[in-house]
């Protein structure tokens, strides 16, 4: 189904995503690194917070939203449209089993919609869905993913970057090395959580990773 | 619009499934349905409210989601309830606008009061009295500190934590609007038996 197309700049091509353990920090982990953005590069930020709850995330959304951030920066909410409404972010990302975002943009039209697919089916259902753009992984291995079986491959990402027109992020033990390959595949740009958690490195990871998928 | 008789509220229980409970605690004569479910997806959240409110409208009841205000938007129904671990009440009246009820679970006073500034609708009082649903560390409140609060605050208070139908008139009688129940309705044999023996408690009380 047709849903009205977002009249904004392409999105950035490079996707963080915090890394699930801001309960145990404060909060502080996203905020460095969002601190630590290089100027000069934009990038989508979700935050993805399970152990937090509501009031703890709004809490977390309203500190990040306050940041001054590179021009073309996104903030992006798991899952939680309301959180996203309520700290002013520009966008919520779904995972396969969430609200529909055809769903959601009847009271909040204004925010961008991200699905996570890990199947065929699931890009139809996102698609069908109106979602701006998607996100796939585990494409190679990564600690975190392994209770859910092998990863799904440059084969497979390449697969579905074929069968649809939306970008498609590819997640899952990115590194600066396989990046490349990831867009050779079709995919439109990476994502992370682990890579950007050396906060000491963390600008000089941001600008080479930018050099590979801009190449 | 949040029924000015005595009423019961029933949450729905996580061991069972929240449309199924619904229905019978509407047979029952329940005027609020809180869709409560901590672990649920956010489709099958949003599906059982789908449900839940459908069925609220056909009996006139409300229809609350618990937390999620988004699946409440979403699914059209009549409001949310927040814990005080949930979005302040502030910033979700701007997410839900004037007509959206708002309900605010307060243990002390000072929370109710605090709720009634923050625009609330009503506030959820408790626990009351021991109860099993629920975990709890602090001590059950008790009837004293209930109509303490009762007289402090102009919103409905709903009692909830251990209300059954032997201890749910002294609780109206005490200063509540309504009762939310979830075990003395879930975890009976007839749930719309429970909840009518509920309703005709609260309103026939004597004291």
């Amino acid at each position: 189904m047709e849903h009205k197309q977002r009249k904004a700049p392409p999105l950035p091509r490079l996707y963080l995503i915090s890394s699930g353990e801001e309960h145990a920090h404060n909060g502080t982990l996203l905020l460095n690194q969002l601190n630590l953005l290089p100027r000069s590069l934009s990038c989508m930020v979700q935050i993805r917070e399970k152990q937090l709850n509501a009031k703890e995330l709004l809490e977390l959304a309203l500190q990040a939203r306050a940041m001054e951030l590179p021009e073309g920066t996104l903030l992006l909410m798991n899952e939680r449209a309301d959180i996203a409404l309520a700290a002013g972010f520009d966008g919520v990302h779904l995972p396969e089993n969430g609200c529909s975002a055809k769903v959601l943009r009847s009271f909040a039209p204004e925010l961008l919609y991200g699905c996570s697919v890990h199947s065929a089916s699931a890009l139809c259902i996102a698609e069908e869905s109106g979602a701006d753009y998607l996100l796939f992984g585990p494409v190679f291995d990564t600690p975190s993913k392994r209770i859910y079986g092998a990863p799904q491959g440059l084969k497979k990402l390449g697969e579905l970057c074929g069968a649809t027109s939306l970008p498609v992020f590819a997640l899952g033990g990115i590194t600066l090395q396989n990046a490349a390959s990831c867009m050779a595949e079709g995919a439109y740009g990476v994502a992370g959580l682990s890579i950007f958690q050396d906060t000491a490195k963390f600008a000089e990871t941001f600008d080479q990773f930018y050099l590979q998928v801009n190449r | 619009m949040i029924p000015s008789v005595p009423f019961l509220c029933v949450i729905t229980d996580e061991t069972l499934c929240p449309v199924t409970l619904a229905e019978e605690a509407l047979k029952g004569g329940a005027a609020m349905i809180q869709l409560r479910h901590k672990t649920a997806s956010g489709n099958q959240l949003f599906n059982w409210a789908v449900e839940i409110r459908r069925r609220c409208q056909e009996y006139h009841a409300l229809c609350i989601i618990n937390d999620r205000i988004d699946i409440a938007l979403a699914s059209k129904a009549d409001g949310v309830h927040l814990g005080q671990q949930d979005m302040p009440a502030g910033a979700a009246r701007k997410l839900l606008g004037e007509m959206g009820i708002i309900g605010v679970t307060a243990s002390s006073a000072e929370e109710a009061l605090q709720a009634e500034q923050d625009g609330a609708n009503y506030i959820g009082f408790g626990h009351i009295y021991p109860t099993r649903s629920k975990l709890k560390e602090s001590s059950p409140l008790g009837l004293d500190i209930l109509q303490k609060t009762a007289t402090r605050i102009s919103l409905p208070i709903l009692a909830i934590g251990g209300i059954n139908h032997q201890n749910a008139a002294s609780v109206i009688a005490h200063g509540a609007s309504g009762i939310a129940v979830i075990s003395a309705v879930s975890r009976v044999q007839a749930p719309s038996v429970a909840a009518r023996e509920l309703v005709r408690s609260i309103n026939n009380r004597t004291s």
